[in-house]
């Protein structure tokens, strides 16, 4: 007999939808990028902007993060999912208001298909709320990184709380001020709240995990949570109420922040095991570097400094394009050759294991593909931003094609990880011999 | 004739080997997660950890060594405890296991 270690692990139907859908989108995003070229040359308050935006952000980003958190609550948390049946309903709403979000956006459609869009994405987060605080109070033990995952939730749904206002106010203008004003918060807590919160508390567990590395004490992370949730809690009082010139200093303390989680991974760093850095460990320290990138930005476009309009404009959009194509797609593109192959194979291997020689979750996928994509992103990435910034339409075309082409590799080695089939194994004698 | 005990206990370890945790790519022996082989005249008791609390490999690892054990060795009454102290930390990786990751 053993002792009971039931598994905590979701069925494979609630987590690889996520992954399918998200490949989808991210293959979307490109070709949508390659009929936008025209719309980098302005304000980013533009309908083809707009819908590539949410695109990344739904479609490619949340909707994966969604799939990997069913994965890892359990691991964080402790214990298994609360509802399995409130995922594949979250999942549904997220799919369709992404899909009419974008199709309103790109034609800009401002009443019901919008205001429809608007109403799916926001049950969709809070359900996806209500599932993570039923898992999250069962937790035996409560850790930093659940602080991270729970609060990023809610900031999540405080960001599509406030896009549901807006998209009322499009068609129904009610809201006291501009637009934009309500834009800013709305994208400013998104990407602090909900992507870097989430991301921090995600890395947290898995890159010393992934690292084989062992970092004592979690000072750092505490610091990080608190002046990253500092820094957007006070910005976001002062951008409804106050309206000072200190946008740089909460700059600096979320700066702060995302500085004492790079000094946590450093530590990870230094005492990892495994001297060689896989692909997918590469792709997420290139997405590491680069998120110094919007850091730095925000404090310029914070700063008050007088610069030519045209100019500005470009920082704006190289801003968003560093958090949404940067960051946060680097990120994903390679953590997802961490994540997926070991899902896909604990599904299809778990049983198997000790009495068939199993292949590796790393023999799942395609090396040469992933390397490839690495490549093809990065060069289309640095293109596009050159582009964006020089106003340069042909360097923008050229950044979206290389772009299209990562993303068409990418999805190759998605789909070739979601369809694999268990091939015919060998038995383990169980002699002397070395496994 | 009856196997003497230290040559069982190896012969457990060695046939543990089989069971490799698939992120880390190395046996559960190399990488320090089984802590004690204990053999009694009808029993055998193993007590084993995971690299972290929830390891979602947790249930794959203890039922594998339960059944890879009972059929190595059917005259024992096999049973796996898992166990969280100490926690298991990269230190406890052996000097095999260090060198199978150096070719990995």
């Amino acid at each position: 007999m053993s002792t009971a270690i039931a598994s905590n692990s979701p069925s494979k139907w609630v987590v690889l939808p996520h992954y399918a859908f998200s490949a989808v989108s991210f293959l979307g995003l490109c070709l949508l990028l390659l009929l936008s070229t025209d719309a980098f040359g302005g304000h980013y308050f533009h309908p083809k902007l707009l819908t590539l935006t949410h695109v990344a952000v739904l479609g490619w980003a949340t909707m994966v993060i969604f799939g990997a958190l069913y994965q890892l609550l359990p691991v964080v948390l402790e214990g298994r999912l609360y509802s399995e049946k409130l995922a594949l309903c979250t999942f549904a709403f997220l799919g369709t208001g992404t899909i009419l979000l974008a199709y309103s956006f790109w034609f800009f459609k401002v009443g019901l298909p919008m205001h429809l869009a608007a109403c799916c994405l926001f049950l969709s987060f809070l359900l996806f709320n209500l599932n993570l605080i039923q898992t999250a109070r069962k937790a035996p033990k409560w850790t930093i990184e659940a602080d991270f995952i729970v609060t990023s939730a809610v900031w999540l749904l405080l960001t599509g709380f406030i896009g549901l206002l807006m998209s009322v106010n499009l068609s129904r203008p009610f809201l006291p001020q501009d637009h934009v004003h309500y834009l800013q918060l709305h994208a400013h807590i998104g990407m602090a709240g909900w992507f870097l919160l989430l991301i921090i508390g995600v890395g947290a567990k898995l890159i010393p995990m992934f690292l084989l590395a062992h970092v004592e004490g979690t000072k750092q992370l505490t610091w990080s949570y608190n002046l990253i949730n500092a820094g957007l809690g006070l910005f976001i009082i002062d951008h409804l109420f106050l309206h000072t010139p200190l946008l740089p200093l909460y700059a600096l303390l979320v700066g702060g922040g995302v500085g004492a989680f790079l000094l946590f991974l450093w530590e990870a760093k230094k005492t990892r095991q495994r001297a060689d850095l896989d692909l997918g460990m590469q792709q997420t320290f290139v997405a590491l570097g680069l998120l110094v990138l919007p850091l730095l930005l925000a404090l310029v476009v914070g700063s008050g400094v007088a610069l030519p309009m045209p100019l500005l404009s470009s920082l704006y959009l190289v801003y968003g394009l560093t958090v949404f194509l940067g960051f946060i797609t680097a990120l994903i593109l390679g953590q997802t050759f961490k994540t997926l192959p070991f899902i896909v194979w604990m599904h299809a291997y778990e049983d198997l294991v000790g009495r068939y020689k199993t292949p590796l979750p790393k023999d799942l996928y395609n090396h040469s593909l992933l390397r490839w994509q690495n490549i093809s992103y990065l060069l289309g990435f640095v293109v596009l931003v050159t582009g964006v910034l020089l106003r340069e339409p042909q360097l923008i075309l050229a950044g979206a094609i290389a772009l299209t082409l990562a993303a068409v590799l990418f999805t190759a080695n998605v789909f070739h990880l979601l369809l694999h089939k268990v091939h015919e194994l060998k038995p383990f004698p169980y002699g002397n011999a070395r496994p | 004739m009856e196997t003497p005990a230290p040559e069982v206990r190896q012969q457990v370890l060695e046939t543990l080997k089989y069971i490799i945790d698939p992120e880390v790519g190395l046996n559960i022996v190399d990488l320090g997660l089984v802590y004690s082989v204990q053999l009694t005249q009808e029993r055998l008791y193993i007590e084993l950890t995971l690299t972290t609390r929830g390891c979602p490999m947790g249930a794959t690892i203890t039922t594998a060594t339960q059944q890879i054990l009972q059929k190595r060795f059917p005259r024992y009454d096999v049973q796996v405890e898992v166990v969280w102290g100490p926690m298991w930390s990269p230190e406890m990786i052996t000097e095999e296991g260090r060198r199978q990751l150096e070719q990995i």
